[in-house]
């Protein structure tokens, strides 16, 4: 498994216009569901607030990597936007959101490949540069290039 | 150059462990300073600190938001953060953890022996935990049947009657001693993946007859092949999902199956059919000498083979009107756990917690002829306990011979003294059975060593 196969093409939304967390997580969710990696958006979304209740995952540097593992899940995913408005995401480091990735992850999941796939991503943010990279990308293709560099 | 070792660990371990594993791994970069990160993150741990990193380390960052074991880290100079603050503050930490007073290792290393002591090698380790499973199998199965004893002996209990049932589930218990035993052994070695090759490895046990004894050794056998199998079995990445769930259990379980099937049977077989003739020539000789024997053989391995043939023998003299043996076998089966309960109760500091309280129970199954009270403490450490039961139930078979004690039925234990015809001499029968019960209370606590590893309750 490779990341491109977690985070498909049509995961990507370069200028989401959303104004509030819940509306960014609303959006990255339909791109999901679009391609069937979701299954029951709303199963789905509980896990995920449910786990930003838990504490936020917003990790700073205007990254906020929203996840949950659910039923509602079919099979791993990832999806990637970037915001057009800086989101309040209570980060840890105060600052707003402008870039969120979200990851969904099946219940039952056997195999660990992904996990492996997610941690390394998790690695790359505390990158500045890979998050400038996040930043420039003026594509999909583009930031699906950074993402595999 | 200082050097600094981390764990870093989140509830999810999908994100934050690696985001604070690597600010941790940056900021150490940034200040020429040499740091290994040990993250357990949903996929186990990885990049995983050795004995050697941890005691050359001049501190320990621990960024974790979950239960860590913290002991390896015994005597280290410990800073303790949640996951968030490592990747808000790495550079913080590292500062912190290199100002922090230079701690001589000599505290560490001795701290470390000093579990290494506690945990035993490795091997009494994997029997404890084996056999803190099984104690309450033992305990709920030998308390109900003892129940049941109670309701009278004389005759089996009549099918649909309630001292029937209670002998049931508590025969159903103790059919799952063994198995979990062996489980847990497992367990104990390799993890999830030996459970199941654990437990049917103690089913196989049981099933051809080895008793405890088997198990213990199905369970090492199976542990060790998973582990085995994990290490040296490589299969292709997009594969490895499959290692836990189906190609460790499958191939542990077959190889250790077919093992303890081909090596064990047969001989198990070959030895009781060989001690049943030798048993048989003896029965003429010296009567003191064959209760001698039947007792020692009783307490051996406690439903075992050796046990069973003992049990068996004596148990068809009965046909014949020879009593005098029976009565050797039933007395030197009660004194194992008679012994190790009267162990318990005089030399609490030998025991930990969970034996004390294991050990009430024995006593209970110790005056119900339930041999099977005395397994924990024989299974948790048999090259000391099983001497010490051998030596005190043999003492109790030849006394029983030697006062000439008759007993008409094969089992119930002190139930039977309430019952007129079936025992002859009781007042000495009680004597030899008081005698042997505490010979091997003595001798257990004289072999014992304080508890291997202190199970906190």
């Amino acid at each position: 498994m490779e990341l491109k196969e977690l985070l498909k093409k049509e995961h990507v939304l370069l200028d989401l216009d959303a104004n509030s967390r819940d509306e960014s997580l609303d959006e990255l969710i339909k791109v999901m569901q679009n391609t069937g990696v979701v299954e029951d958006a709303a199963v789905y979304k509980e896990a995920v607030l449910n786990r930003e209740a838990e504490g936020s995952t917003g990790i700073g540097f205007g990254v906020a990597i929203p996840h949950g593992k659910s039923t509602g899940v079919s099979e791993p995913g990832l999806a990637f936007a970037r915001l057009t408005n800086e989101i309040d995401w209570q980060s840890l480091d105060g600052n707003p959101v402008t870039s969120v990735f979200m990851i969904a992850i099946p219940e039952e999941q056997a195999g660990n490949e992904h996990l492996q796939i997610l941690s390394q991503l998790s690695r790359k943010l505390m990158h500045e540069d890979f998050r400038q990279k996040l930043q420039d990308a003026s594509s999909s293709d583009e930031l699906l290039a950074a993402l595999e560099a | 150059m200082t050097k600094l070792v981390a764990v870093t660990a989140c509830p999810t371990g999908i994100a934050h462990t690696y985001m604070a594993a690597e600010a941790l791994d940056q900021a150490a970069k940034g200040k020429d300073i040499e740091m290994k990160v040990e993250t357990q993150g949903s996929v186990g741990a990885e990049n995983e600190l050795t004995a050697e990193d941890i005691r050359e380390a001049h501190a320990v960052i621990l960024a974790v938001d979950t239960n860590v074991d913290e002991e390896r880290f015994a005597g280290k100079n410990i800073i303790r953060v949640g996951v968030s603050e490592a990747i808000k503050n790495a550079d913080g930490l590292i500062d912190r953890a290199v100002n922090m007073e230079e701690k001589s290792t000599e505290e560490h290393d001795e701290q470390v022996s000093k579990q290494e002591k506690n945990e035993g090698k490795g091997f009494y380790k994997h029997l404890m935990n084996g056999v803190s499973f099984m104690i309450p199998l033992i305990v709920a199965g030998g308390l109900l049947m003892a129940l049941s004893f109670a309701f009278g002996v004389k005759d089996s209990p009549e099918e649909g009657s309630l001292p029937f049932y209670l002998n049931e589930i508590g025969g159903l218990a103790f059919s799952m001693m063994v198995p979990v035993l062996a489980g847990f052994i497992a367990y104990s070695i390799s993890d999830k993946p030996g459970l199941a090759p654990g437990l049917v490895a103690g089913l196989i046990a049981d099933e051809v007859g080895t008793g405890f004894l088997g198990g213990i050794i199905g369970g090492f056998l199976a542990g060790y092949v998973a582990l085995a199998i994990k290490k040296y079995f490589k299969v292709p990445k997009n594969l490895e999902g499959l290692m836990p769930v189906l190609i460790i259990p499958l191939l542990a379980t077959l190889i250790t199956g077919l093992s303890l099937f081909y090596v064990i049977n047969d001989p198990v077989a070959a030895m009781m059919t060989g001690l049943e003739n030798w048993l048989q020539s003896m029965s003429g000789a010296n009567a003191i000498l064959l209760g001698l024997i039947l007792g020692g053989m009783m307490a051996i391995d406690m439903g075992g083979p050796v046990n069973k043939t003992a049990y068996a023998f004596a148990s068809g003299l009965l046909a014949s009107e020879l009593f005098g043996p029976m009565a050797a076998v039933m007395a030197a089966g009660m004194t194992p756990p008679l012994g190790v309960w009267l162990a318990t109760v005089f030399v609490k500091n030998k025991f930990n917690p969970e034996q004390r309280e294991a050990g009430k129970a024995a006593g209970v199954m110790g005056i119900s002829f339930i041999t099977e009270g005395a397994i924990p403490f024989a299974a948790a450490d048999p090259f000391r306990v099983i001497p010490a039961l051998v030596v005190g139930s043999a003492t109790a078979g030849a006394l029983t011979m030697a006062f000439d004690v008759l007993l008409r039925v094969n089992h119930g234990g002190v139930f039977v003294l309430f019952i007129g015809d079936a025992v002859t001499n009781v007042f000495l029968y009680a004597l030899a059975i008081a005698i042997g019960a505490i010979v091997t209370a003595l001798l257990v606590a004289l072999f014992k060593r304080k508890p291997e590893q202190v199970t906190e309750a």
